[in-house]
């Protein structure tokens, strides 16, 4: 099928599906395509991804697999964007800047026929210029798709001010609140962060995420902490942190078993947050949430008996 | 008037243990058994013990807690009004019996941890990862692999001269190492020392990594039990280390401390030692997710049920 005949285009929930996926969708929509997103993560997504992905790679990576080929064969094309990174000090991580040909490699019997954009700290472009470039790759003129782009970007940014809006609303609130950091991918996987989430909320915290944090104001602030972090996403994380820690109870750290800028990062952000509880938690797939539960609820207790000053057992 | 008491259970990996305690905190009766796998038979075990211990004509139980893996299932089990992770009640536990404490120090069948105490408070803690190197389980298998109960490890470690040196960082590789180490010809007391030495090692460089150990230390659990490791430990932070001679069923103790500061209140019975109780695994098929759910019965009946991750799970009793 060549470019001009699709007509439904699939957007895998993963990755940066949790940054952009919205950006994308309205960007589609706004030049006459359906999108066909897929279903909330579980386990099957991930045991069907992880049957294709090597051992190796990363849990995120392998749920996005499982999202791919839910997509197969109930859209004209995948949507699998490539993304090098902004500048020297605000790259991604290897799975991104190679994940079209990832993909297409994974499931090459399959003939995957796949859209992608392309951007790279070392090329001479911009955001706008290859959404741009990709409208018209689907037969669309210059200035349809430079339209369609911006009302996208408008949407997205409209939706980051709602999630940043009512996230200042929690940190108003009573209760014990806790900053779950991490990945957004991660965050708000149904299947790793939301799970999570859903624990911490039924002990009766108010939960918020490090990407709820402004992008710009979380990287701005990252600079303080560290010049020299190549990563763009632990960058924010650790600008949001840095910029939340003082208006929560207590931080959740959650990386996805074996992510490398995460064991760097987080090793040293935990070295340097003295003054906030800490909690630490990497996922793999592993059956049930058990252990998970056990260190959430301890360090819930740590947090609350902290505040009621004992547990008392003084007399 | 009878006085009052309260039960504490803390079901682990590999043993279950009960006290029952009056208002003062003293033991009236404790119990230390293997959970070998069983749960719900294990408790039913340390309640039989319990119970004869105790002269019920003098003493009312009037709330029991569980803590440890099996704590919901035993929980729902035996009613209890508390039921809390193994951190807070080893934290409680230790607090109430050594206030000062600052770090305490714990290693079980398959878990460690350290737990840091401000003012009689945890602020801060940390468990083992997924893996299981060094800890009880560890030091059984090499037990085993020597022909020697691991009862009697810390009596042997302190006699030998030194201790041979055991890689410590990864189990599968300390097991090969140990393998080595006999066959070059080793003293089998200097191994042992040496991996009593690996044990404290390795404790101390992955699960109380980047923590500060501050003195007083209390050290529990199992493997607190081995003299070996404990003078490992000593010499390695340099101050003395506190073994309490109750220190394996702190857990059971914090807990029922726990129960009784709760003020909630029902009057608690040994008969559910007699009862039959039986679990059954559901997995759910209402969405891709197939959860596994825990329904539990007592006499056949549906008593409780866990494991759903959403509502559409939920099985009615």
């Amino acid at each position: 099928m060549n470019e001009s005949q699709i007509k439904t285009i699939g957007i895998p929930r993963g990755l940066m599906f949790y940054r952009n996926g919205r950006l994308w969708k309205k960007f589609f929509e706004a030049l006459g395509f359906d999108c066909v997103i897929s279903e909330k993560s579980n386990r099957e997504i991930l045991n069907e991804g992880m049957e294709w992905a090597i051992d190796e790679t990363c849990l995120p990576f392998k749920m996005y697999l499982g999202h791919v080929l839910s997509l197969i064969g109930k859209c004209d094309a995948i949507f699998v964007p490539r993304m090098g990174g902004y500048t020297k000090q605000e790259k991604m991580c290897t799975r991104y800047e190679a994940l079209p040909d990832l993909v297409e490699n994974v499931f090459r019997e399959k003939h995957v026929h796949i859209l992608s954009v392309s951007y790279d700290w070392y090329d001479k472009t911009t955001e706008e210029q290859v959404y741009i470039e990709l409208g018209q790759k689907l037969g669309k003129t210059k200035k349809a798709a430079k339209k369609a782009y911006h009302e996208a970007r408008k949407y997205q940014a409209k939706i980051f001010k709602e999630r940043e809006r009512r996230m200042e609303g929690l940190l108003e609130q009573k209760g014990t609140k806790i900053l779950l950091a991490g990945h957004p991918y991660v965050l708000h996987d149904a299947f790793m962060g939301q799970e999570l989430a859903r624990i911490l909320r039924g002990m009766g915290a108010e939960v918020v995420f490090t990407d709820d944090m402004d992008r710009d104001t979380a990287l701005k602030r990252s600079y303080h902490f560290s010049k020299v972090m190549p990563w763009l996403i632990n960058r924010e994380i650790t600008g949001a942190l840095m910029l939340l820690r003082q208006k929560v109870d207590g931080i959740v750290m959650i990386s996805a078993y074996p992510c490398g800028p995460d064991a760097l990062v987080n090793d040293m952000l935990v070295r340097k947050i003295k003054d906030v509880p800490v909690l630490q938690l990497t996922l793999d797939a592993q059956n049930g949430t058990a252990g998970v539960e056990t260190r959430l609820e301890s360090f819930m207790d740590i947090i609350q008996y902290q505040k009621a000053g004992g547990y008392g057992n003084k007399h | 008037m009878k006085k009052k008491a309260y039960i504490g259970i803390d079901i682990g990996s590999i043993s279950t243990k009960g006290v029952v305690i009056d208002e003062n905190h003293t033991f009236l009766a404790e119990s230390y058994l293997w959970t070998e796998g069983n749960p719900t038979q294990a408790t039913k075990n340390v309640l039989h013990e319990l119970e004869s211990q105790m002269d019920m004509d003098q003493y009312t139980i009037v709330a029991a807690g569980t803590t440890g893996s099996a704590r919901k299932l035993v929980g729902t089990m035996i009613g209890a009004q508390v039921v809390k992770n193994e951190i807070t009640a080893h934290a409680v536990g230790t607090t109430t019996l050594h206030p000062d404490v600052r770090t305490i120090l714990e290693i079980g069948g398959q878990d460690s941890k350290i737990i840091c105490v401000e003012n009689g408070v945890a602020v801060d803690y940390a468990m083992n990862t997924l893996c299981a190197a060094g800890t009880g389980a560890f030091l059984s298998s090499q037990a085993h692999r020597l022909g020697v109960a691991v009862e009697d490890f810390g009596e042997i470690a302190l006699k030998a001269k030194r201790a041979a040196p055991v890689a410590a960082r990864c189990t599968v590789f300390a097991e090969s190492d140990l393998v080595h180490k006999l066959q070059v010809g080793y003293p089998k007391d200097e191994i042992i020392a040496g991996l009593c030495k690996a044990v404290a090692g390795n404790y101390l460089n992955n699960v109380a990594k980047g923590k500060k150990i501050i003195a007083p230390v209390v050290f529990q659990g199992g493997v607190s039990k081995n003299a070996g490791v404990v003078k490992m430990f000593e010499q390695e932070l340099n101050m003395p280390v506190i073994v309490d001679e109750k220190g394996h069923l702190m857990g059971a103790f914090g807990i029922a401390v726990l129960a009784k500061e709760s003020g909630l209140s029902r009057e608690f019975s040994f008969d559910v030692a007699d009862m039959e109780f039986s679990t059954r695994e559901v997995t759910c098929g209402k969405c891709a997710n197939h959860c596994e759910i825990i329904c539990v019965y007592r006499e056949n009946a549906l008593i409780d049920s866990w494991g759903n991750r959403c509502e559409r799970g939920t099985i009615a009793r």
